[in-house]
Protein backbone atom coordinates (compact mmCIF):
# COMPACT_ATOMS: atom_id res chain seq x y z
CA UNK A 1 0.00 0.00 0.00
CA UNK A 2 1.29 2.96 -1.28
CA UNK A 3 1.83 6.50 1.59
CA UNK A 4 -0.97 8.37 -0.30
CA UNK A 5 -3.39 5.54 -0.27
CA UNK A 6 -2.27 5.09 3.80
CA UNK A 7 -3.46 8.91 4.64
CA UNK A 8 -6.44 8.79 2.60
CA UNK A 9 -7.60 5.58 4.74
CA UNK A 10 -6.51 7.23 8.06
CA UNK A 11 -8.54 10.46 6.68
CA UNK A 12 -11.57 8.34 5.84
CA UNK A 13 -12.05 7.75 9.12
CA UNK A 14 -10.82 10.86 10.21
CA UNK A 15 -13.56 12.11 8.51
CA UNK A 16 -16.04 9.68 9.22
CA UNK A 17 -15.80 10.00 12.79
CA UNK A 18 -15.84 14.06 12.73
CA UNK A 19 -19.17 13.85 10.75
CA UNK A 20 -21.03 11.16 13.14
CA UNK A 21 -19.59 13.46 15.96
CA UNK A 22 -21.04 16.33 14.57
CA UNK A 23 -24.48 14.86 13.77
CA UNK A 24 -24.70 13.23 17.56
CA UNK A 25 -26.18 15.33 20.07
CA UNK A 26 -25.11 12.59 22.64
CA UNK A 27 -21.63 13.90 22.08
CA UNK A 28 -22.39 17.37 23.02
CA UNK A 29 -22.75 16.01 26.46
CA UNK A 30 -19.32 14.28 25.98
CA UNK A 31 -17.86 17.34 24.95
CA UNK A 32 -18.80 20.06 27.16
CA UNK A 33 -21.63 18.79 29.67
CA UNK A 34 -19.41 16.37 31.95
CA UNK A 35 -16.01 18.10 31.63
CA UNK A 36 -18.07 21.24 32.60
CA UNK A 37 -19.44 19.51 35.81
CA UNK A 38 -16.32 17.84 36.60
CA UNK A 39 -14.13 20.98 36.89
CA UNK A 40 -16.93 23.31 38.92
CA UNK A 41 -17.42 20.54 41.02
CA UNK A 42 -14.26 19.43 41.98
CA UNK A 43 -13.02 23.29 42.11
CA UNK A 44 -16.01 24.29 43.94
CA UNK A 45 -14.99 21.20 46.74
CA UNK A 46 -11.60 22.73 46.85
CA UNK A 47 -12.46 26.74 48.19
CA UNK A 48 -14.57 24.41 50.41
CA UNK A 49 -12.20 22.62 51.79
CA UNK A 50 -9.92 25.51 51.98
CA UNK A 51 -7.46 23.91 50.05
CA UNK A 52 -4.67 25.96 49.02
CA UNK A 53 -3.61 27.40 45.48
CA UNK A 54 -0.99 24.79 44.88
CA UNK A 55 -3.49 21.72 46.17
CA UNK A 56 -6.49 23.23 44.52
CA UNK A 57 -4.35 22.97 40.98
CA UNK A 58 -3.16 19.63 41.95
CA UNK A 59 -6.85 18.49 41.87
CA UNK A 60 -8.04 20.30 39.10
CA UNK A 61 -4.87 19.10 36.93
CA UNK A 62 -6.32 15.73 37.86
CA UNK A 63 -10.10 16.74 36.21
CA UNK A 64 -8.92 18.18 33.30
CA UNK A 65 -6.89 14.71 32.81
CA UNK A 66 -9.83 13.17 33.42
CA UNK A 67 -12.01 14.72 30.97
CA UNK A 68 -9.25 15.07 27.89
CA UNK A 69 -8.40 11.09 28.07
CA UNK A 70 -11.99 10.59 28.56
CA UNK A 71 -13.02 12.22 25.34
CA UNK A 72 -10.17 11.11 23.70
CA UNK A 73 -10.41 7.28 24.37
CA UNK A 74 -13.98 6.96 23.53
CA UNK A 75 -13.58 8.34 20.56
CA UNK A 76 -10.93 5.98 19.55
CA UNK A 77 -13.03 3.06 20.88
CA UNK A 78 -15.94 4.70 17.90
CA UNK A 79 -13.54 3.55 15.61
CA UNK A 80 -15.59 -0.28 16.44
CA UNK A 81 -18.20 1.40 18.44
CA UNK A 82 -20.19 2.93 15.80
CA UNK A 83 -19.97 0.17 13.26
CA UNK A 84 -20.81 -2.30 15.87
CA UNK A 85 -24.32 0.06 16.58
CA UNK A 86 -24.97 0.64 13.40
CA UNK A 87 -24.15 -3.28 12.20
CA UNK A 88 -21.86 -2.21 9.23
CA UNK A 89 -18.75 -3.88 10.74
CA UNK A 90 -18.58 -6.35 7.96
CA UNK A 91 -18.67 -3.52 5.44
CA UNK A 92 -15.65 -1.91 6.98
CA UNK A 93 -13.78 -4.74 7.14
CA UNK A 94 -14.62 -6.21 3.69
CA UNK A 95 -12.47 -2.81 2.54
CA UNK A 96 -8.74 -2.85 2.33
CA UNK A 97 -8.34 -0.90 5.59
CA UNK A 98 -5.99 -1.85 9.00
CA UNK A 99 -6.47 -1.25 12.38
CA UNK A 100 -3.59 1.63 12.03
CA UNK A 101 -5.93 3.56 9.61
CA UNK A 102 -9.00 3.12 12.26
CA UNK A 103 -7.15 3.73 15.19
CA UNK A 104 -4.74 6.62 13.98
CA UNK A 105 -8.33 8.23 11.75
CA UNK A 106 -9.98 7.93 15.42
CA UNK A 107 -7.33 9.54 17.72
CA UNK A 108 -7.23 12.22 15.54
CA UNK A 109 -10.95 13.50 15.74
CA UNK A 110 -10.43 12.44 19.90
CA UNK A 111 -7.00 14.23 19.98
CA UNK A 112 -8.96 17.62 18.43
CA UNK A 113 -12.20 16.80 20.54
CA UNK A 114 -10.21 16.55 23.63
CA UNK A 115 -7.97 19.63 23.13
CA UNK A 116 -11.46 21.71 22.53
CA UNK A 117 -12.43 20.21 25.97
CA UNK A 118 -8.89 21.29 27.31
CA UNK A 119 -9.23 24.79 26.03
CA UNK A 120 -12.60 25.23 27.50
CA UNK A 121 -11.77 24.05 30.71
CA UNK A 122 -8.43 25.84 30.86
CA UNK A 123 -10.46 28.92 30.15
CA UNK A 124 -12.87 27.71 32.71
CA UNK A 125 -10.62 26.91 35.73
CA UNK A 126 -8.88 30.22 35.36
CA UNK A 127 -12.03 32.65 35.45
CA UNK A 128 -13.77 30.60 38.01
CA UNK A 129 -10.57 29.26 40.53
CA UNK A 130 -7.15 31.29 38.74
CA UNK A 131 -6.18 28.17 38.19
CA UNK A 132 -3.40 28.73 35.20
CA UNK A 133 -3.02 25.90 32.62
CA UNK A 134 0.27 27.66 31.31
CA UNK A 135 2.20 28.51 34.32
CA UNK A 136 4.47 25.06 33.70
CA UNK A 137 4.71 26.28 30.42
CA UNK A 138 4.62 25.55 26.64
CA UNK A 139 6.90 22.28 26.76
CA UNK A 140 5.12 20.79 29.92
CA UNK A 141 1.93 21.21 28.99
CA UNK A 142 2.40 19.83 25.90
CA UNK A 143 3.82 16.81 26.92
CA UNK A 144 1.63 16.80 29.36
CA UNK A 145 -1.59 16.63 26.70
CA UNK A 146 0.48 14.32 24.84
CA UNK A 147 0.80 11.93 27.68
CA UNK A 148 -3.19 12.54 27.97
CA UNK A 149 -3.63 11.62 23.84
CA UNK A 150 -0.79 8.49 24.48
CA UNK A 151 -2.97 7.05 27.32
CA UNK A 152 -6.12 7.83 25.54
CA UNK A 153 -4.96 5.89 22.36
CA UNK A 154 -3.62 2.86 24.35
CA UNK A 155 -6.94 2.23 26.47
CA UNK A 156 -9.03 3.24 23.23
CA UNK A 157 -7.55 1.04 20.85
CA UNK A 158 -7.89 -1.97 24.45
CA UNK A 159 -11.58 -1.65 24.30
CA UNK A 160 -11.70 -1.94 20.51
CA UNK A 161 -9.73 -5.53 21.14
CA UNK A 162 -12.22 -6.37 23.68
CA UNK A 163 -15.47 -5.50 22.02
CA UNK A 164 -14.47 -7.44 18.96
CA UNK A 165 -13.56 -10.08 21.54
CA UNK A 166 -16.65 -10.26 22.91
CA UNK A 167 -18.97 -8.02 20.88
CA UNK A 168 -21.58 -5.64 22.17
CA UNK A 169 -21.26 -7.40 25.84
CA UNK A 170 -17.91 -5.74 26.10
CA UNK A 171 -19.69 -2.21 25.65
CA UNK A 172 -19.12 -0.94 29.20
CA UNK A 173 -15.69 -1.27 28.63
CA UNK A 174 -15.92 1.86 26.47
CA UNK A 175 -17.19 3.36 29.70
CA UNK A 176 -16.17 2.00 32.10
CA UNK A 177 -12.07 0.87 31.44
CA UNK A 178 -10.62 4.46 31.60
CA UNK A 179 -12.01 5.33 35.06
CA UNK A 180 -9.86 2.50 36.17
CA UNK A 181 -6.71 3.60 34.91
CA UNK A 182 -7.43 7.00 36.13
CA UNK A 183 -7.80 5.93 39.88
CA UNK A 184 -4.31 4.05 39.15
CA UNK A 185 -2.42 6.75 37.76
CA UNK A 186 -3.34 8.92 40.92
CA UNK A 187 -5.92 11.56 39.36
CA UNK A 188 -6.28 13.65 42.63
CA UNK A 189 -3.47 11.71 44.78
CA UNK A 190 0.08 11.40 44.08
CA UNK A 191 0.50 7.52 43.93
CA UNK A 192 2.66 7.37 47.00
CA UNK A 193 -0.63 7.19 48.76
CA UNK A 194 -1.79 4.20 47.65
CA UNK A 195 -1.81 0.52 48.96
CA UNK A 196 2.26 -1.15 48.00
CA UNK A 197 0.71 -3.59 45.55
CA UNK A 198 -1.29 -0.86 43.96
CA UNK A 199 1.08 1.72 43.67
CA UNK A 200 3.56 -1.25 42.10
CA UNK A 201 0.46 -1.45 39.34
CA UNK A 202 0.37 2.90 39.03
CA UNK A 203 3.74 2.97 38.31
CA UNK A 204 3.03 1.01 35.47
CA UNK A 205 0.87 3.43 33.98
CA UNK A 206 1.81 6.14 31.71
CA UNK A 207 -0.51 8.39 32.83
CA UNK A 208 1.00 8.38 36.29
CA UNK A 209 4.22 9.83 34.71
CA UNK A 210 2.59 12.55 32.51
CA UNK A 211 0.53 13.27 35.70
CA UNK A 212 3.60 13.20 37.75
CA UNK A 213 5.66 15.66 35.71
CA UNK A 214 2.94 18.54 35.07
CA UNK A 215 2.44 18.59 38.58
CA UNK A 216 5.82 19.13 39.59
CA UNK A 217 5.66 22.87 38.11
CA UNK A 218 2.97 23.57 40.73
CA UNK A 219 5.33 22.73 43.63
CA UNK A 220 4.90 18.89 43.91
CA UNK A 221 8.27 16.94 44.15
CA UNK A 222 8.66 14.58 41.26
CA UNK A 223 8.26 10.78 42.83
CA UNK A 224 10.43 9.53 39.36
CA UNK A 225 13.57 10.63 37.86
CA UNK A 226 12.69 10.94 33.76
CA UNK A 227 8.64 10.62 34.09
CA UNK A 228 8.15 11.86 30.30
CA UNK A 229 10.81 9.72 28.81
CA UNK A 230 9.43 6.66 31.46
CA UNK A 231 5.77 7.70 29.93
CA UNK A 232 6.73 7.85 26.15
CA UNK A 233 8.55 4.18 26.68
CA UNK A 234 5.29 2.70 28.40
CA UNK A 235 3.02 4.42 26.15
CA UNK A 236 4.56 3.04 23.25
CA UNK A 237 5.05 -0.41 24.57
CA UNK A 238 1.51 -0.69 25.33
CA UNK A 239 0.18 1.44 21.81
CA UNK A 240 2.14 -1.48 20.56
CA UNK A 241 0.52 -4.19 22.82
CA UNK A 242 -2.67 -2.97 22.54
CA UNK A 243 -2.56 -2.69 18.40
CA UNK A 244 -1.73 -6.86 18.40
CA UNK A 245 -4.52 -7.66 20.84
CA UNK A 246 -6.84 -5.64 18.30
CA UNK A 247 -5.21 -7.43 15.43
CA UNK A 248 -5.49 -10.63 17.32
CA UNK A 249 -9.22 -9.79 17.95
CA UNK A 250 -10.03 -9.65 14.45
CA UNK A 251 -8.61 -12.21 13.29
CA UNK A 252 -10.44 -14.59 15.94
CA UNK A 253 -14.00 -12.76 15.22
CA UNK A 254 -13.20 -13.74 11.08
CA UNK A 255 -12.40 -17.30 12.51
CA UNK A 256 -15.12 -17.30 15.45
CA UNK A 257 -17.94 -15.68 12.95
CA UNK A 258 -18.37 -12.92 15.31
CA UNK A 259 -17.44 -10.10 12.71
CA UNK A 260 -20.55 -11.45 11.13
CA UNK A 261 -22.47 -11.57 14.29
CA UNK A 262 -21.89 -8.02 14.86
CA UNK A 263 -23.75 -6.98 10.96
CA UNK A 264 -26.33 -6.87 10.07
CA UNK B 1 -9.71 -18.86 -16.12
CA UNK B 2 -11.15 -19.10 -12.78
CA UNK B 3 -12.20 -16.39 -10.88
CA UNK B 4 -12.95 -18.96 -7.64
CA UNK B 5 -11.18 -22.07 -7.18
CA UNK B 6 -12.33 -23.59 -3.59
CA UNK B 7 -11.79 -26.92 -2.68
CA UNK B 8 -12.97 -29.24 0.15
CA UNK B 9 -13.74 -26.04 2.62
CA UNK B 10 -14.71 -26.48 5.75
CA UNK B 11 -16.06 -24.50 8.66
CA UNK B 12 -17.75 -25.33 11.74
CA UNK B 13 -18.82 -23.09 14.29
CA UNK B 14 -18.15 -23.26 18.05
CA UNK B 15 -20.62 -21.39 20.48
CA UNK B 16 -21.61 -21.62 24.32
CA UNK B 17 -20.22 -21.97 27.62
CA UNK B 18 -19.77 -24.43 29.33
CA UNK B 19 -21.04 -26.86 27.34
CA UNK B 20 -19.83 -25.85 23.67
CA UNK B 21 -22.00 -26.40 20.45
CA UNK B 22 -20.95 -27.23 17.40
CA UNK B 23 -22.62 -26.47 14.23
CA UNK B 24 -20.75 -27.62 10.72
CA UNK B 25 -21.53 -24.90 8.61
CA UNK B 26 -19.72 -26.32 5.22
CA UNK B 27 -18.84 -30.00 4.96
CA UNK B 28 -16.25 -30.25 2.15
CA UNK B 29 -17.69 -27.67 -0.82
CA UNK B 30 -15.95 -27.56 -3.46
CA UNK B 31 -16.82 -24.46 -6.00
CA UNK B 32 -15.42 -22.92 -9.42
CA UNK B 33 -16.47 -20.25 -10.67
CA UNK B 34 -15.26 -18.94 -14.66
CA UNK B 35 -14.33 -15.18 -15.06
CA UNK B 36 -17.53 -13.18 -16.43
CA UNK B 37 -20.38 -15.93 -14.75
CA UNK B 38 -22.93 -15.47 -12.86
CA UNK B 39 -22.89 -18.21 -10.10
CA UNK B 40 -25.79 -18.52 -8.01
CA UNK B 41 -25.79 -20.34 -4.70
CA UNK B 42 -29.05 -21.60 -3.69
CA UNK B 43 -30.67 -23.71 -0.70
CA UNK B 44 -32.61 -23.71 2.26
CA UNK B 45 -32.03 -21.46 5.32
CA UNK B 46 -28.86 -22.76 7.37
CA UNK B 47 -27.58 -24.60 4.54
CA UNK B 48 -24.59 -22.68 4.50
CA UNK B 49 -24.77 -19.90 1.65
CA UNK B 50 -23.77 -17.06 3.47
CA UNK B 51 -21.09 -18.90 5.01
CA UNK B 52 -19.18 -19.85 1.86
CA UNK B 53 -19.90 -16.64 0.16
CA UNK B 54 -18.21 -14.76 3.60
CA UNK B 55 -15.28 -17.19 3.36
CA UNK B 56 -15.06 -16.09 -0.19
CA UNK B 57 -14.96 -12.50 0.09
CA UNK B 58 -12.85 -13.03 3.02
CA UNK B 59 -14.68 -11.84 6.00
CA UNK B 60 -14.16 -15.65 7.91
CA UNK B 61 -11.81 -17.77 7.74
CA UNK B 62 -11.77 -21.43 6.71
CA UNK B 63 -11.23 -24.42 8.70
CA UNK B 64 -10.10 -26.54 6.09
CA UNK B 65 -9.78 -26.26 2.39
CA UNK B 66 -7.81 -24.40 -0.30
CA UNK B 67 -9.67 -21.18 -1.26
CA UNK B 68 -8.31 -19.30 -4.44
CA UNK B 69 -10.07 -16.18 -5.19
CA UNK B 70 -9.15 -13.78 -8.40
CA UNK B 71 -5.69 -16.02 -7.76
CA UNK B 72 -5.04 -14.58 -4.35
CA UNK B 73 -5.18 -16.97 -1.53
CA UNK B 74 -8.45 -16.16 1.21
CA UNK B 75 -6.23 -16.15 3.81
CA UNK B 76 -2.51 -15.29 2.77
CA UNK B 77 -3.57 -12.75 0.50
CA UNK B 78 -6.45 -11.28 2.03
CA UNK B 79 -5.91 -7.51 1.90
CA UNK B 80 -4.64 -7.53 -1.82
CA UNK B 81 -7.66 -9.44 -2.54
CA UNK B 82 -10.08 -6.86 -0.95
CA UNK B 83 -9.12 -4.19 -3.26
CA UNK B 84 -10.69 -6.04 -6.30
CA UNK B 85 -13.62 -7.45 -4.53
CA UNK B 86 -17.05 -6.22 -2.87
CA UNK B 87 -20.38 -7.39 -1.68
CA UNK B 88 -24.02 -6.71 -1.15
CA UNK B 89 -26.04 -8.23 1.41
CA UNK B 90 -29.81 -8.51 2.07
CA UNK B 91 -30.65 -5.39 4.73
CA UNK B 92 -28.05 -3.81 5.13
CA UNK B 93 -26.75 -1.60 7.15
CA UNK B 94 -24.35 1.65 7.43
CA UNK B 95 -23.58 4.14 9.90
CA UNK B 96 -27.54 6.11 10.15
CA UNK B 97 -26.22 9.33 10.31
CA UNK B 98 -24.05 9.34 7.58
CA UNK B 99 -25.74 11.05 4.40
CA UNK B 100 -25.46 8.82 0.99
CA UNK B 101 -22.91 10.64 -0.68
CA UNK B 102 -21.11 10.97 2.13
CA UNK B 103 -21.34 6.50 2.41
CA UNK B 104 -20.06 6.16 -1.10
CA UNK B 105 -17.20 8.38 -0.54
CA UNK B 106 -16.20 6.78 2.47
CA UNK B 107 -15.85 3.40 1.00
CA UNK B 108 -13.86 4.96 -1.79
CA UNK B 109 -11.22 6.53 -0.04
CA UNK B 110 -10.63 3.18 1.70
CA UNK B 111 -10.20 2.04 -1.82
CA UNK B 112 -7.71 4.68 -2.35
CA UNK B 113 -10.10 6.89 -4.35
CA UNK B 114 -9.35 10.91 -3.78
CA UNK B 115 -9.76 14.33 -5.51
CA UNK B 116 -11.67 14.44 -8.59
CA UNK B 117 -11.67 10.75 -9.51
CA UNK B 118 -13.41 10.06 -6.12
CA UNK B 119 -16.13 12.98 -6.93
CA UNK B 120 -16.78 11.64 -10.19
CA UNK B 121 -17.04 7.74 -9.12
CA UNK B 122 -19.22 8.80 -6.29
CA UNK B 123 -21.32 10.83 -8.89
CA UNK B 124 -21.69 8.39 -11.18
CA UNK B 125 -22.61 5.62 -8.78
CA UNK B 126 -25.10 7.50 -7.34
CA UNK B 127 -26.72 8.29 -10.72
CA UNK B 128 -26.82 4.92 -11.95
CA UNK B 129 -28.14 3.60 -8.80
CA UNK B 130 -30.71 6.33 -9.04
CA UNK B 131 -30.16 7.93 -5.83
CA UNK B 132 -29.39 11.81 -7.21
CA UNK B 133 -32.26 12.88 -4.99
CA UNK B 134 -31.46 11.55 -2.07
CA UNK B 135 -27.56 12.13 -2.50
CA UNK B 136 -27.55 14.12 0.86
CA UNK B 137 -30.37 12.17 2.99
CA UNK B 138 -29.08 10.39 6.11
CA UNK B 139 -29.12 6.37 5.86
CA UNK B 140 -31.60 6.27 8.49
CA UNK B 141 -34.20 8.03 6.72
CA UNK B 142 -33.89 5.52 3.61
CA UNK B 143 -36.59 3.05 3.04
CA UNK B 144 -35.17 -0.41 2.59
CA UNK B 145 -35.12 -0.26 -1.18
CA UNK B 146 -33.54 3.06 -1.43
CA UNK B 147 -30.57 1.09 1.25
CA UNK B 148 -30.28 -1.66 -0.97
CA UNK B 149 -29.33 0.45 -4.04
CA UNK B 150 -26.70 2.53 -1.30
CA UNK B 151 -25.09 -0.85 -0.66
CA UNK B 152 -24.65 -1.60 -4.52
CA UNK B 153 -23.30 1.98 -5.35
CA UNK B 154 -21.15 1.18 -2.15
CA UNK B 155 -20.46 -1.74 -3.79
CA UNK B 156 -19.45 -0.57 -6.87
CA UNK B 157 -16.86 1.74 -5.87
CA UNK B 158 -13.58 -0.16 -6.19
CA UNK B 159 -14.95 -1.32 -9.55
CA UNK B 160 -14.94 -5.13 -8.19
CA UNK B 161 -13.81 -7.68 -11.05
CA UNK B 162 -15.94 -10.16 -8.11
CA UNK B 163 -19.22 -9.13 -6.55
CA UNK B 164 -21.07 -11.12 -4.33
CA UNK B 165 -24.51 -10.67 -3.62
CA UNK B 166 -25.94 -12.38 -0.77
CA UNK B 167 -29.72 -11.77 -1.32
CA UNK B 168 -29.77 -8.60 -2.91
CA UNK B 169 -33.25 -8.29 -2.92
CA UNK B 170 -34.37 -9.57 0.31
CA UNK B 171 -37.37 -7.32 1.54
CA UNK B 172 -37.80 -5.59 -1.20
CA UNK B 173 -40.87 -4.32 -3.48
CA UNK B 174 -41.64 -6.37 -6.25
CA UNK B 175 -40.71 -3.21 -9.13
CA UNK B 176 -37.54 -2.28 -6.78
CA UNK B 177 -36.09 -6.19 -6.90
CA UNK B 178 -36.67 -5.91 -11.07
CA UNK B 179 -34.29 -2.76 -11.31
CA UNK B 180 -31.75 -4.31 -8.58
CA UNK B 181 -31.69 -7.93 -10.89
CA UNK B 182 -31.29 -4.97 -14.09
CA UNK B 183 -28.43 -3.59 -12.85
CA UNK B 184 -27.23 -7.07 -11.76
CA UNK B 185 -27.56 -8.06 -15.44
CA UNK B 186 -26.26 -4.77 -16.59
CA UNK B 187 -23.27 -5.02 -14.88
CA UNK B 188 -21.88 -8.23 -15.97
CA UNK B 189 -22.80 -7.50 -19.94
CA UNK B 190 -21.12 -4.05 -19.84
CA UNK B 191 -18.29 -4.56 -17.17
CA UNK B 192 -17.52 -8.57 -17.52
CA UNK B 193 -17.94 -9.02 -13.82
CA UNK B 194 -17.92 -12.13 -12.12
CA UNK B 195 -21.04 -12.42 -9.82
CA UNK B 196 -21.71 -15.01 -7.11
CA UNK B 197 -25.14 -14.36 -6.06
CA UNK B 198 -27.35 -17.12 -3.11
CA UNK B 199 -31.36 -15.81 -2.74
CA UNK B 200 -34.00 -17.28 -1.80
CA UNK B 201 -36.10 -16.73 -5.39
CA UNK B 202 -35.81 -19.22 -7.74
CA UNK B 203 -37.06 -17.01 -10.69
CA UNK B 204 -34.20 -14.76 -9.92
CA UNK B 205 -31.64 -17.77 -9.97
CA UNK B 206 -33.22 -18.79 -12.95
CA UNK B 207 -33.41 -15.40 -14.51
CA UNK B 208 -29.83 -14.19 -14.24
CA UNK B 209 -27.53 -17.28 -13.24
CA UNK B 210 -24.99 -19.00 -15.71
CA UNK B 211 -25.03 -21.62 -13.47
CA UNK B 212 -26.07 -23.07 -10.17
CA UNK B 213 -24.91 -25.00 -7.20
CA UNK B 214 -27.60 -26.04 -4.71
CA UNK B 215 -26.50 -26.55 -1.19
CA UNK B 216 -27.86 -28.15 1.85
CA UNK B 217 -26.30 -28.61 5.24
CA UNK B 218 -22.79 -27.67 4.28
CA UNK B 219 -22.78 -29.49 0.94
CA UNK B 220 -23.12 -28.98 -2.96
CA UNK B 221 -25.60 -31.53 -3.80
CA UNK B 222 -26.23 -30.08 -7.52
CA UNK B 223 -24.85 -27.97 -9.92
CA UNK B 224 -25.48 -26.98 -13.57
CA UNK B 225 -27.07 -24.94 -15.35
CA UNK B 226 -31.42 -24.32 -14.62
CA UNK B 227 -31.92 -26.77 -17.68
CA UNK B 228 -29.04 -29.57 -16.52
CA UNK B 229 -30.29 -29.18 -12.76
CA UNK B 230 -34.18 -30.04 -13.89
CA UNK B 231 -32.78 -33.12 -16.01
CA UNK B 232 -30.19 -34.39 -13.37
CA UNK B 233 -32.83 -34.87 -11.01
CA UNK B 234 -35.18 -36.53 -13.59
CA UNK B 235 -38.36 -34.34 -12.29
CA UNK B 236 -39.92 -35.47 -15.27
CA UNK B 237 -42.02 -32.67 -17.65
CA UNK B 238 -45.17 -31.33 -16.54
CA UNK B 239 -48.39 -31.45 -19.09
CA UNK B 240 -51.04 -29.69 -17.40
CA UNK B 241 -54.84 -30.29 -18.44
CA UNK B 242 -58.38 -28.16 -18.16
CA UNK B 243 -60.65 -31.28 -18.03
CA UNK B 244 -64.29 -31.52 -17.33
CA UNK B 245 -65.00 -32.97 -15.43
CA UNK B 246 -62.43 -31.51 -13.64
CA UNK B 247 -61.57 -34.45 -11.59
CA UNK B 248 -60.10 -37.61 -12.88
CA UNK B 249 -58.94 -39.78 -10.55
CA UNK B 250 -57.58 -42.66 -13.03
CA UNK B 251 -54.99 -40.33 -14.40
CA UNK B 252 -52.59 -40.27 -11.57
CA UNK B 253 -52.55 -44.32 -12.17
CA UNK B 254 -52.11 -43.97 -16.13
CA UNK B 255 -48.29 -45.22 -17.28
CA UNK B 256 -45.60 -42.86 -17.52
CA UNK B 257 -47.47 -40.59 -14.52
CA UNK B 258 -45.52 -39.86 -11.97
CA UNK B 259 -47.81 -37.56 -10.25
CA UNK B 260 -51.12 -35.49 -10.33
CA UNK B 261 -52.02 -32.84 -8.67
CA UNK B 262 -55.37 -30.16 -8.96
CA UNK B 263 -54.12 -26.69 -8.58
CA UNK B 264 -56.75 -23.48 -10.09
CA UNK B 265 -59.57 -25.89 -11.91
CA UNK B 266 -55.74 -27.79 -13.86
CA UNK B 267 -54.88 -31.19 -13.39
CA UNK B 268 -51.09 -30.94 -13.54
CA UNK B 269 -49.51 -34.34 -14.58
CA UNK B 270 -45.72 -34.77 -14.14
CA UNK B 271 -44.62 -37.62 -16.17
CA UNK B 272 -41.34 -39.18 -17.57
CA UNK B 273 -41.61 -37.96 -21.06
CA UNK B 274 -44.10 -35.71 -22.33
CA UNK B 275 -44.06 -36.55 -26.08
CA UNK B 276 -44.50 -39.85 -25.51
CA UNK B 277 -47.30 -39.24 -22.94
CA UNK B 278 -49.10 -36.46 -24.12
CA UNK B 279 -50.90 -38.52 -26.98
CA UNK B 280 -51.25 -41.86 -24.64
CA UNK B 281 -53.39 -39.33 -22.11
CA UNK B 282 -55.42 -37.26 -24.40
CA UNK B 283 -56.55 -41.02 -25.98
CA UNK B 284 -56.97 -42.08 -22.84
CA UNK B 285 -59.23 -38.82 -21.92
CA UNK B 286 -60.99 -38.73 -25.24
CA UNK B 287 -62.21 -42.62 -24.95
CA UNK B 288 -63.43 -42.27 -21.40
CA UNK B 289 -65.82 -39.14 -22.97
CA UNK B 290 -63.57 -36.48 -20.51
CA UNK B 291 -63.60 -33.11 -22.75
CA UNK B 292 -60.28 -31.51 -23.02
CA UNK B 293 -60.51 -27.48 -22.61
CA UNK B 294 -57.17 -26.77 -22.25
CA UNK B 295 -53.51 -28.55 -22.05
CA UNK B 296 -49.93 -27.05 -21.53
CA UNK B 297 -47.00 -28.69 -21.60
CA UNK B 298 -43.92 -27.31 -19.69
CA UNK B 299 -40.76 -27.76 -17.73
CA UNK B 300 -40.15 -28.16 -13.98
CA UNK B 301 -40.35 -24.79 -12.53
CA UNK B 302 -36.91 -24.28 -10.41
CA UNK B 303 -38.56 -23.77 -7.45
CA UNK B 304 -39.89 -27.46 -8.11
CA UNK B 305 -35.93 -28.50 -8.54
CA UNK B 306 -35.26 -26.96 -5.22
CA UNK B 307 -37.78 -28.03 -3.15
CA UNK B 308 -36.62 -32.02 -4.38
CA UNK B 309 -33.07 -31.14 -3.33
CA UNK B 310 -34.02 -29.58 -0.02
CA UNK B 311 -36.13 -32.68 0.51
Amino acid sequence: MSWRNELLAVWAVTLRNALMGARNVFFFFELLFWPIVGVLSIGLMSRFLGLTEAQASFVLVGTIALSVVNVCQLEVAYAVLLDVWSKSLKHQFLAPIGIRHLTLGSWIVGMVRSLCVFLLLAVLGWWAFGFRVLQPGWVALGAFLLGCFLTAWVVGVAVCALITLFGNRAEAFAWASVNMVLVLAGIYYPISVLPDPIAAIARAVPLTYFLDAYRAHYGFESEFRAPIATGLALSALYAALAHWAFLSAIQRARRTGLLLKMSE
Amino acid sequence: MLAIDAHDVEKTFRSGWPRRRETAALRGVSLTVERGAIVGVLGPNGAGKTTLLSILATLLTPDRGRVSVLGHDVVRDATALRRRLNMVSGRPSFLWSLRVGEIVAFYGRLYGLHGQVLRRRVDMLIELCELVPYRRVPYSDLSTGLKQRVALAKALVNEPELLFLDEPTLGLDPDVAVRVREHVARLRREQGITIVLTTHYMREADELCDEIAFIKAGKILARGTSGELKRQIRLGEVIALKLDPPRVPWLAESPGVLRCVETDGWVECTVDEAEKRLPELLRALFTEGVVIRNVQVREPELEEVFVELAK
